[in-house]
């Protein structure tokens, strides 16, 4: 029997967060991959085609074993869900599969409670993390470095992907920041992330 | 040129009705990240948001005297707000509405 897989799911916006979207899950398996682990991170091949604002997944999958399960494109089950855009909470159902105990991680303004109030099963939670990567990264240009089959000459955790994993590492034991630190590019983004996230624990 | 079969031909020109019903497979309502407003003492029923909306969200009210947007598939383009005349759209963050919740299973 293998270990456990630890299933990541990212929401985002289809096209303009398509590279932010990529990087959070990308750079969360590379950092894990730092610390010894078997990873995954792909693309989603459900949601295509991606139009602009469209919501969209992004999938990572950590474990401490080999990881059997290649030919699956889709989280059935994930254990953290990070939404990239807050306003995706109004519009799909985020937790879907998700198992009693897991974690949200959002990108907003706003106080975890005026999230939460969004999500009619937010019983599944055990914490909930919300940083405000725009504020941290400031005006954004959309960037598609990397998309479709491009060449990425930007790397990993430019935008509001690097407050984004930031928080991620605080909220969750999944990744180390110092591995975090070492693959993504905007550190300073990165470490105020870890610092001003808002982690509230529920129940 | 094209092998349609003849019961189901039509002549050309013809005219269909238009389809009045909404579209139950494809709710863009979830692609809205600021929604149009509307100010209800700047509108002089233009029409301008009816006939720039790609999605057909703005119609007229029962009445016939307002302009209503359909939530559900208002994806947030602000086009209309572009468009208004008279200045009486503006755009609002999502999240400062309860209402307006579109929660489907899969994105689309």
């Amino acid at each position: 029997m293998a270990s456990k897989v630890h299933q990541i799911t990212v929401w985002a916006r289809g096209v303009v967060q398509d590279k932010e979207g990529r990087d959070i899950a990308n750079g969360l398996a590379a950092a894990a991959a730092k610390e010894g682990k078997f990873t995954q991170a792909f693309d989603n091949y459900v949601d295509l085609p991606d139009r602009i604002n469209v919501p969209l997944r992004k999938y990572a999958r950590i474990s401490d074993e080999e990881i059997e399960e290649r030919y699956e494109y889709e989280n059935a089950q994930p254990e953290v869900v990070i939404v990239a855009d807050a306003t995706i909470v109004k519009g799909i159902d985020i937790l879907r599969g998700m198992e009693k105990g897991g974690t949200l991680v959002v990108a907003t303004d706003r106080k975890p409670d005026e999230i939460l109030k969004f999500i009619p099963n937010r019983e599944l939670l055990a914490q909930i993390v919300c940083v405000d990567a725009k504020t941290i990264c400031g005006e954004q240009k959309i960037d598609f470095s990397g998309s479709e089959g491009g060449v990425d000459s930007l790397g990993i955790g430019q935008g509001i992907s690097a407050p984004i994993l930031g928080a991620l590492a605080r909220g969750t034991g999944l990744v180390k920041l110092e591995n975090l630190d070492v693959v993504v590019k905007n550190k300073d983004a990165l470490h105020q992330g870890h610092e001003q996230a808002v982690v509230q624990t529920l129940h | 040129m094209f092998n349609i079969p003849k019961e189901k031909a039509v002549p050309l020109g013809c005219i269909t009705p238009a389809p009045v019903g909404e579209q139950p497979m494809m709710i863009t309502g979830n692609w809205r990240e600021f929604r149009p407003v509307l100010e209800a003492e700047k509108c002089d029923l233009c029409m301008n948001c009816v006939v720039f909306c790609p999605d057909a969200c703005f119609a007229l009210d029962d009445a016939g005297e307002m302009v209503v947007l359909n939530e559900k598939y208002c994806k947030g383009c602000n086009i209309c707000i572009n468009e208004c005349a008279p200045g009486a759209l503006t755009a609002a963050y999502e999240l400062d509405f309860d209402d307006g919740v579109v929660r489907l299973d899969k994105p689309f």
